[in-house]
Formats: structure tokens, sequence, C-alpha cells
């Protein structure tokens, strides 16, 4: 069991898997209405790009996520500094935070729908408070737990309270914000998606609704896909760009 | 030295201004910036190179970049590491970074060096290495050393006087012992000087006698 082949071994695992399903599916063993074959999912997913309607769908999911995301990210992010820094923010925040940490925030996605209606700023909504709240304990807890040393090496070398915030702060930070990216980014489509969901008129997430609502399981398994590709190709990029910022490490 | 719990380190700490002496005043004949302080740990700053590390303290006198730079690498250039100005501390090894913690904390030319264990992590030949590149240059940029160390050798090998604290709390000097063997010296030859083993077996019966002292007061 060479370690090289193993990408082609899980490969042709795969193949062997999608062929017996195909064929059960050829076979008559499966009924289309809960479980359609590789080739209708396939076709499902064909006809979605082919013509052109996936677009804003896309569009819709992604400016709601993104959005959310970099909301939920400088929010989180200012919102950790403050309560770190200053004793009083962190007395008010941080049982209002543990609180919504503790809950499943996506119940809140009803409440944004009839405060935001149903358009893309419920899902922002949802995406922000989901990204906002691991952020902000990413960063609290984060700063809280700077060591000790490299504050007094600073300090001994001479540096002031700003180049403590430039040289270890921030720093500091950053590693923590991109080292959650990953959670960060599941969690912003995980709102996007939810929200869209409940309620909405565009977007992935009203798509498997629309196929939950008509039957249509081909349809479902096919966003599912299209849903995990997104996710894994912003994966891939969080990734990138925190092997290319944390290089150091 | 002194046995552990004497305050070598809250002396150390006190002499720079990171800890307040409960009571007392400390004096300081030289400006605050003319102290550099080492500790065990080197405390370079993971996400700086070795260059901007050793670069940081001269940017906070007001020195512009690249001049800075260019000092850090003439710095690191003495200390060995020539061509290693551009690794991440991660990526150095323990004797590495304490050359460049140590380049850190002389490119800011101190007249006074604190220094607490800092060499306690490293193994025996790096050890000697650095300690002997150190020395070095201690002697040639005429710098004030006040060392901490637990290894009674070492206090030795590198002192002209040698410190005995007492057991704490309330630890204070009883002994002054004079290191008769001449500068500028070689640390590693200087464990040959006649000198060397009479004064080393004084003070670890001194030492011995400090810690045993009190083991009884401790066991009542």
């Amino acid at each position: 069991m060479s370690a090289a082949w193993r990408p082609l071994r899980q490969l042709v695992a795969l193949v062997i898997l999608l062929l017996l399903w195909q064929a059960a599916g050829w076979a008559g063993w499966l009924n289309p209405l809960y479980m359609p074959t590789p080739s209708q999912i396939w076709g499902a997913l064909v006809e979605l790009f082919a013509e052109g309607r996936i677009w804003p769908h896309l569009e819709a999911t992604f400016t709601a996520a993104l959005v959310g995301l970099a909301l939920g990210i400088i929010v989180g992010v200012l919102l950790g500094v403050l309560a770190a820094l200053i004793p009083l923010i962190a007395e008010l925040l941080e049982p209002v935070m543990l609180l919504l940490n503790a809950v499943p925030r996506v119940i809140l996605a009803p409440l944004f729908v009839i405060w935001l209606g149903i358009g893309v700023a419920s899902k922002v909504a949802l995406a922000f408070i989901l990204v906002s709240v691991v952020i902000f304990f990413t960063v609290f807890t984060g700063i809280r737990q700077v060591d000790r040393k490299f504050v007094e090496r600073i300090t001994t070398l001479g540096g002031n309270r700003w180049a403590l915030l430039r040289h270890v702060y921030l720093p500091s930070v950053a590693a923590w914000v991109l080292g959650n990216l990953k959670v960060a980014v599941g969690f912003a489509f995980t709102g996007a998606v939810v929200g869209e969901f409940v309620a909405a008129s565009r977007g992935l997430g009203y798509l498997l609704s629309f196929a939950q609502s008509t039957y249509n399981a081909a349809l479902m398994m096919a966003l599912i896909l299209m849903i995990m590709a997104v996710v894994l190709v912003i994966f891939a990029a969080a990734n990138r760009l925190e092997k290319r910022l944390l290089r150091w490490n | 030295m002194g046995p552990s719990g004497s305050g070598k380190s809250s002396l150390l700490r006190a002499a720079i201004g990171l800890q307040k002496p409960i009571e007392g005043t400390i004096e300081l004949q030289l400006d605050p910036t003319e102290v550099g302080i080492l500790f065990q740990d080197d405390a370079l700053l993971p996400w700086r190179s070795a260059r901007d590390n050793v670069a940081l303290g001269l940017g906070f006198r007001g020195m512009g970049r690249a001049e800075a730079l260019e000092v850090a690498d003439g710095w690191l250039g003495r200390l060995g590491l020539s061509g290693f100005g551009d690794r991440y501390p991660r990526h150095l090894s323990g004797g590495q970074r304490k050359r460049v913690a140590l380049a850190q904390v002389l490119a800011l030319k101190p007249r006074l060096l604190l220094m607490d264990e800092p060499f306690a992590s490293l193994d025996a030949i790096v050890r000697m290495t650095v300690v002997t590149d150190l020395v070095g240059l201690v002697q040639q940029e005429r710098i004030s050393v006040l060392l901490v160390t637990h290894d009674l050798e070492e206090a030795i090998a590198l002192s002209d006087s040698v410190y005995l604290l007492s057991q704490g709390p309330r630890a204070r000097i009883t002994q002054h012992y004079s290191v008769p063997i001449p500068r500028p010296r070689d640390p590693v030859r200087a464990r040959t000087h006649p000198a060397f083993a009479p004064l080393l077996a004084k003070l670890w019966s001194d030492l011995s006698n400090e810690v045993t002292r009190i083991a009884p007061a401790e066991a009542a």
C-alpha cells in the first residue's frame, strides 16, 4: 500500500460506488422519487448551468455569505479588542455573547425575516451573527492570553503602547482570526443558506426549499453537491491565504 | 547566585523596572536605555524574521528602517548568523535563537546587561559556544554584566565577582567572592585556571549550607 497511490485508490473506490449506484437505478431497485441516479443528478446540475438560471442564485448566496463574513469579522474583532481592553465593556458584552454562543444562532432566522424582509439583508444578518460571535471569542480570549514574555520583551527594548499594539497585539489577533477563518467561512455560508431556506426569492437555500416542495430529489442533490463544491473552493482560498500570511508559523 | 526562591529574578526584574520593589529603592547610575536584559526565554516575535527582530529596538529609538536593518545584519554577522536574517524564529535552532536574542539586545549598545539564566534551555555544547561568543563580545564592547545563574561553574568562569543570596523569604546577600582569573578570559579555559577548583568547592559548600540550613525549618 504505497501512499503515493492513495488518491488513485480513493478515486477508484468512488467510481465503483457511483457505478453500483447507477446500476441499481437501471435495475429498477431505486425509486427515482427519493433516490435519483448519479446520471440524473448530473443532468439536473447541467440543466441548472445550461439555462443560466443558477447565476442569480449563486450570486445571492455569495453576496449574503461574503458580506456577512466581512461584517462579522470586522465587528467581531472590534468588539473583541474593546472588551479585552475595557473591563466595563467585557462585563456588559460577555454574558450576551456567551448566551449567543450557547444557543444555535440559526433560531434567529425567522426573526431577521420579520425585521429585515425576505431580501438579502436578513441573510446577511444571519451570516453576520453566526460569524461575529465566533470571531469575538477568538479575539477576546486571544488578547487576554497574549504571552507576557512578548509584552516584556517589547517594553524592555524600549517600545511604547503603540509598539505593543503594532508588534504584539495586532499580529496575534491576525493570526487567531486567520486560524479561525475556515470556521467563519463555514458559518457564513450556513447563515446565508439557512436564511434563504426560511424565506427568500433567490439563492441556493431558496432553490433547495423549492426542490423540497416540488419533491425534486435530483435537483436537491445537485444543489447539495454544488454548495459543497462552493465551500471547498472557498476553503482552499482561505487555506492559501492562511499559509501566505502565517508563513512564519 | 542563590537557592531557588531567594529572589534572584525579582532582583533583576526590579533593576529594569518590570517589577516595583515593595520596600527600598533601586539606584541606577545609567540611563534606563543603557540597560539591556536577556531572559531564559528568548521571546523573539515569531511573526518577525531574525533581522526584523534584531531591528525592533533600534526602530523604537527612532532609527530609520533601512539603517536599522543594516545594523541588525551587522550584529547577526558578529554572532555568526550571516545569511540567517530572513529566517523566522521557528526555523532557527535553540542556539541560533539565543544568538538572535543576544544581537537584539547588543544592537542597542547597552552599558549594563542583565541576564536571567539565559542559557538554561541550551544543551551543553551549544551553550559552550554561545557563552564563549557572548563573553568575547562583552569584553570587546566593554559591557558590564549582571548574571543570574544556577550553574556554579558558569558563575565562576564568567564573573569577576560572585554574590550569594540566602534562602528566601527575606533573602539577602550572605557572601561575596572575587574571582582571581584574569581578563580577557576564555570561559572554557578559565575552568583549568588553578584558582577555579578551590573557589568552586568553597561556593558549593556555602550554597549547600545555605540550602540545608533552612531545610529542617521547612520540615517543622
